[in-house]
């Protein structure tokens, strides 16, 4: 009898087997470094071409790490696949395109990379090249990935040939010395980029349309790829500065937000649905970003890599049986009602205190009404619960959340310490109209989800049925 | 006739599709049985533009490998007047790409499959589709008009009821275009009208709650149809069965079945004559162990015999009792025997004596977890608290990930462990099962019933002795992260895990006052020493679990060894199935518990034989795992009662089996569930490959091939062989019209060893037989699967 052990590719040392050893090592290599030179960050150019700093060295790290993890499981996952090898090479090349982006400092070398990282990643989206649905998510998604490059190409070398200077250094630099008009047009270059790598609406639909690509690279792309946003602005946030574009970022995230994840509630496939959940992700991702709290935004990129790229990894867990069930009535009791405020509020005040961010009447005090929204709705869970004793009750909530914002609080500070010697990047400016609005929308949109509103209007739900169906050559 | 009759007489083209949570290995040609198999065949190639005979590469290899006999190929070839060599035909095989041609309604398709699947969908949305409760049609309707996808469609277009819709459509068309229209449009999602075949038949809750039909469903793609003016009637396609291009690869396919029959049955002439040898000193086994009739059982038992004195049986894993069972873990109701068989009873777990309180401990941890998930969902589904979830408990998800990376195997076992197991805590009750009311409980069934059920038991497999100690071990597998792991488990049991059914009866058949009975009214004597307990057999780590809560104290040291012996015997099958250099379970354990595996063990994948007969006849070979087996004594059937249950049960649920491995190996995008890498899991139940489309029914590739292009299953047609007289067997045939009309259509082979005169029959057709001629040796010695009829070393 033929067995599994037969399953095996070809004997040899194949790109399957050394990829996942070179990754692993890379990172620790870097995580290493990363350790034992916390707190002097490095400074490192090379001819105007290459720079190392805190920044490079963080996301170097956190690429290497997922794409290490990808690698490791695609070399198993992806067994007897017959493009298995072509898989690794552009995993590989992948990596490669990210922390080329994040040493560039002449600005063509950061274009390429941009555009390499994008091709790369249609590539991965159609590795299936004999399945025609494949070729077309991957033509579609390549067409994206080339208008946002061009938007890149246009937004970084206007300025540049301005002011004569193709360094990313040299072009922050000049910022004070270019005409206004300018500094719009390439801030607003720079945000077209961002979003169609973000997959922000109305540029969504390449992501909801790249399912074609196998499960571990979809998880590459939803923890690593959709992040390249959250780098370029930082790199680049200086100009939004400057161009006072900030609220701008700040309403299409927040938009795309709210609406992803209405559109995500009524998603009956576990990778669409997972889609729609990175998109309003990414969304908050550009609000933070929105807010000039770069390396909040950063630190939500990290983070939210690793529980995409778990659920992605876990994706054929979603089988069950079931029975159709009635939706708990909401009611809450007055006593409950006050724990849950309270809560919230500790909660909030926790997350003041250890992040040093959303302090007084600043834009930061936006990022603390989601905590303690979201440290209210836990407590909120846990005190209705029946099956639990009044001390769980009373324990279970702080419980968590002092370990959720203190975990939240060592990432977040530590991506603070690397991106510091990084221009205005975690700048707490005063509260706006636009942000009071929002957190306002927000509220509101809670309370929509919360009571079940939304259910009224079915025209809502076929509009966002469409809205997030997949392109239709690829289906 | 009616329109739901044409309807469901047009719905025959297309199989049922099963949800992933109890997968059933059916054949996906169900509705073309009554054509023989080669006619079948080319409609369904022409309905489906399906690949429907294996590809040319497995036939070469075949060849290559010595599986197909030239001294059985060439003579076929003859016949048909093909005079050339076996290597100028294998040339001339042409590879059939399969491939449905544009057919021009791929818009059609997706924005049909669109609405099907909203509706379909069991509870992975949070906001489900409004008015599902209406029906799918009424739903669908409400919310037609704001589908931008559907503009030309108003709301006058529409009339109230499916049946109306339909009507008016049709009328449109001559009266014998309107079978036409309605086959077309079914196999055109062959997939989701499958599910929807499956709800309708099964009544589920959720069919139950929001009603589906085919009606439903016709009814809406027709107007989407119109909308988009699509065609109706489809235009006539030219895809005529090209006669020439199937006879070829037909009579490859028989030569290779039938080189696979004469090794099988020269193996068991073997094991005839080996048995009167054996007869004379026949003594008392230590303990006997029963096994499911599926043909991972085959290694195992192999083993197990090797490890001391020990004899083990095949029986159905459902262990003859048709039953519901209702899982304490979450109060669901499954069914656990065959799907072919109604439901008479249902099994539920009530606490063992003494043990109130950690059954209730147990529940308590049931809801806990459950309420963790209610959380879970909770907090990544509202807004905002998405947000603040994600960054509060990325660091989590971050270390989840390097364990689950690092360490696949032990965080398995380590969640596992902790995982509450209830059959220390509870026995198992049998009740009545009260048709169309899921939750209603009765008292207990009677006791002629009780022993009706142990007593089949012991006639079907053909028992007289009892060993102190007997095992009942069903079977069930352990894979992580797999859509498709029920399809592993157990496919007697409706593709549950078998323990249920191996308690059960292990429970029935100690009680005392069955076995009064038996002895007074059957002359069924078990001896008051003999215990039984019941047991699972992991087949994707061959572990043994038994569930001995109930062994007295006397059986202890006999339990003891037994236990020693199954791991031994665990550890060389692990060896043999993984091919180990030494034993080491841990390779296995590493399987079942990797998030990465999409292999995690092969199933049935090789299943080609159905052996009927005492274990005596296959005991001596190494069968390869690719036969099932079933106990069988003719000479204590003498009115072939137990053998004609045999032919209406097990050789049906083989049959099924068998035909869907074919299909599934020779087209698995199409017959199979396909490419598990692209997978996207649906509504909970199924699986759609990348973006959408049509829902995927049948095993994965990765159950069939070892990769994208060489197959591990290899596809022919089952050959049941049966010990018993071959008038018996006739007979049973004459009285099944079903199964005659299965054999005589050649969707299975039939084999016959007569003890009386020592003969082997094949049946041909019409109640004819040919003598089998086992004689003529192979010319060249099969180098693959060698193992596979080598003869086994006895302990």
């Amino acid at each position: 009898m033929e067995t599994l052990g037969n399953t095996r590719q070809r004997a040899g040392l194949s790109i399957s087997d050394w990829a996942p050893v070179l990754l692993w090592t890379a990172f620790s290599a870097i995580a290493a470094y990363g350790l034992w030179s916390f707190g002097e960050l490095p400074d490192w150019k090379w001819e105007g071409i290459l720079r190392i700093n805190g920044f490079t060295i963080l996301l170097w790290g956190t690429v290497t790490l997922f794409s290490a993890i990808v690698a490791s499981y695609s070399r198993k996952y992806l067994t007897g696949f017959r493009h298995r090898s072509r898989f690794m090479a552009l995993t590989l090349c992948f990596t490669l395109t990210v922390m080329t982006l994040l040493i560039s400092e002449h600005l063509l070398l950061l274009l390429l990379s941009w555009l390499g990282m994008g091709m790369v990643m249609s590539g991965l989206i159609g590795i299936r090249t004999e399945w025609r649905e494949a070729r077309a998510a991957a033509r579609y998604s390549r067409r994206y990935f080339l208008a946002g490059s061009a938007f890149l190409g246009i937004g970084m070398f206007l300025p540049a040939f301005w002011t004569g200077n193709f360094t990313l250094s040299g072009l922050l630099g000049a910022i004070p010395a270019l005409p206004a008009i300018l500094i719009s047009v390439t801030a607003a270059c720079l945000i077209l980029a961002a979003i169609i790598q973000s997959a922000m609406y109305p540029f969504h639909r390449w992501l909801l349309s790249s399912m074609t690509a196998p499960t571990p690279a979809s998880a590459l792309m939803h923890a690593g790829f959709v992040n390249g946003a959250g780098i370029l602005l930082a790199l680049f946030s200086p100009f939004l500065f400057a161009s006072d574009t900030l609220t701008l970022l700040f309403i299409i995230g927040g938009l795309t937000a709210i609406l992803a994840q209405f559109a995500k509630l009524l998603q009956v496939n576990v990778k669409q649905r997972l889609a729609c959940s990175t998109i309003a992700q990414m969304g908050f991702m550009i609000m933070q970003c929105g807010l000039g709290f770069f390396s909040a935004a950063v630190a939500h990129l990290i983070l939210h890599g690793f529980y995409k790229a778990y659920l992605f990894l876990s994706a054929g867990e979603g089988i069950a049986q079931s029975e159709p069930q009635a939706p708990p009535r909401i009611r809450i009791k007055p006593l409950q009602a006050v724990a849950v405020l309270i809560h919230g509020f500790l909660g909030a005040l926790l997350f003041m205190q250890l992040t040093g961010k959303g302090g007084g009447l600043g834009s930061g005090s936006f990022l603390t009404l989601i905590v303690a929204i979201t440290v209210g709705q836990a407590t909120y869970n846990i005190v209705k619960h029946e099956g639990f004793t009044a001390v769980q009750r009373l324990l279970v909530p702080p419980l968590l959340y002092v370990a959720g914002i203190g975990l939240y609080a060592l990432v977040f500070n530590g991506v603070a310490a690397f991106m510091s010697d990084m221009p205005l990047v975690t700048e707490s400016m005063p509260l706006t109209a636009t942000e009071i609005g929002f957190g306002l929308v927000f509220l509101a949109g809670f309370f929509v989800m919360k009571l079940g509103l939304y259910l009224k209007h079915p025209w809502f739900y076929v509009k966002l049925m469409n809205l997030t169906q997949p392109i239709k050559q690829t289906v | 006739m009616s329109l739901s009759q044409r309807i469901l007489e047009a719905s025959e083209v297309v199989g049922k599709t099963w949800p992933l949570y109890a997968f059933v290995t059916s054949n996906p040609l169900t509705g073309y049985e009554k054509s023989p198999f080669k006619e079948a065949l080319s409609k369904a190639a022409g309905i489906f533009g399906a690949r429907v005979y294996p590809e040319p590469e497995l036939f070469r290899k075949a060849w290559e490998n010595g599986e197909i006999h030239p001294d059985i190929l060439l003579p076929i070839l003859r016949e048909h007047g093909m005079k050339d060599t076996p290597e100028h035909y294998l040339k001339q095989l042409v590879a059939d790409p399969g491939q449905s041609p544009e057919t021009g309604s791929q818009e059609l398709d997706r924005i049909t499959a669109k609405w099907v699947m909203a509706f379909l969908d069991e509870g992975l949305a949070e906001w489900a589709m409004p008015g599902k409760k209406h029906g799918f049609y009424k739903a669908w309707r409400r919310l037609a008009g704001y589908d931008q996808d559907l503009a030309g469609l108003r709301k006058r277009d529409m009339p109230e009821t499916a049946e109306g819709a339909l009507g008016e459509i049709l009328s449109d068309y001559p009266e014998d275009a309107w079978m036409e229209i309605l086959t077309c449009h079914l196999a055109a999602l062959p997939g989701w009208t499958g599910y929807i075949k499956f709800r309708e038949e099964a009544r589920t809750a959720w069919q139950e709650k929001y009603p589906i039909s085919l009606e439903d469903y016709l009814a809406v793609r027709l107007l989407i149809a119109k909308s988009l003016e699509a065609p109706i009637l489809p235009p006539k396609t030219d895809r005529r069965a090209d006669e020439a291009g199937e006879i070829l690869p037909y009579l490859w396919l028989t030569a290779w079945e039938r080189s696979w029959q004469q090794q099988l049955v020269r193996s068991l002439a073997e094991g005839v004559s080996s048995v009167d040898a054996e007869r004379v000193g026949d003594t008392l086994a230590d303990a006997q162990l029963v096994f499911c009739i599926d043909t991972r059982s085959e290694p195992i038992r192999r083993h197990i015999e090797q490890q001391g004195n020990y004899e083990t049986h095949g029986y159905a894993g459902f262990f003859g009792i048709a039953m519901d069972y209702e899982h304490p873990k979450d109060g669901l109701l499954r069914k656990s025997c065959p799907p072919i068989l109604g439901s008479a009873y249902k099994v539920r777990e009530v606490p063992a004596a003494d043990r109130d309180d950690s059954f209730e401990a147990y529940l308590k941890k049931r809801q806990t977890s459950g309420f963790i998930h209610y959380f879970l969902r909770r907090m990544k589904n509202m807004l905002p608290s998405a947000f603040g979830y994600v960054e509060g408990a990325g660091v989590f998800y971050g270390g989840l990930i390097l364990a689950r990376t690092w360490l696949p195997g032990s965080l398995d076992r380590l969640i596992r462990r902790n995982q509450p197991a209830h059959e220390a805590i509870c026995e198992p009750q049998i009740t009545q099962r009260v048709q169309g009311h899921v939750h209603a409980d009765t008292t207990d069934i009677p006791l002629a019933e009780k022993v009706a059920i142990v007593k089949s038991a012991f006639d079907l497999m053909g028992w007289r002795e009892f060993a102190p100690l007997v095992v009942f071990a069903g079977h069930g597998s352990h894979s992580t992260n797999n859509p498709f792991a029920s399809s592993l488990d157990c496919g007697a049991c409706a593709a549950s895990p078998g323990r249920h059914n191996a308690r059960m009866l292990a429970r029935l058949a100690n009680q005392r006052e069955v076995r009064r009975v038996l002895i007074q009214e059957h002359g069924l004597i078990i001896p008051e020493a003999t215990v039984f307990i019941g047991a699972e057999h992991n087949t994707t780590t061959d572990e043994i679990l038994l569930f001995d809560t109930e062994v007295p104290g006397t059986h202890k040291g006999l339990l003891d060894k037994v236990k020693r012996d199954l791991d031994r015997a665990r550890e060389s099958a692990v060896q043999e199935r993984l091919q180990l250099e030494k034993p080491d379970v841990s390779a296995a354990l590493r399987r079942a518990g990797d998030w990465s595996e999409t292999r995690p063990e092969w199933g049935l994948a090789g299943n080609a034989g159905f052996v009927i007969g005492p274990r005596s006849l296959t005991k001596t070979h190494n069968l390869g795992g690719r036969c099932f087996l079933h106990s069988y004594q003719w000479e204590l059937d003498p009115e072939g009662k137990a053998l004609e249950g045999i032919m209406q049960g097990p050789m049906v649920v083989t049959q099924w089996i068998n035909n869907h491995y074919f299909f599934a190996t020779v087209d698995p995008e199409r017959f199979g569930g396909g490419d598990k890498i692209t997978h996207n899991i649906t509504g909970q139940f199924g699986v759609l490959r990348g973006n959408g489309g049509d829902l995927k029914s049948g095993l994965p590739l990765q159950s069939l091939y070892q990769s994208d292009t060489e197959a591990y299953h290899q596809p022919l047609r089952l050959s049941v062989c049966i010990q018993a007289p071959k008038k018996r067997v006739g007979e049973i045939l004459s009285k099944n019209p079903s199964l005659q009309t299965l054999l005589d259509n050649q969707w299975i082979y039939l084999i016959v060893l007569d003890p009386r005169d020592g003969d082997t029959w094949k049946y041909s057709q019409n109640l004819k037989w040919d003598r089998f001629d086992a004689a003529s040796k192979p010319s060249k010695k099969p180098k693959f699967r060698e193992a596979v009829f080598a003869e086994t070393e006895m302990a």
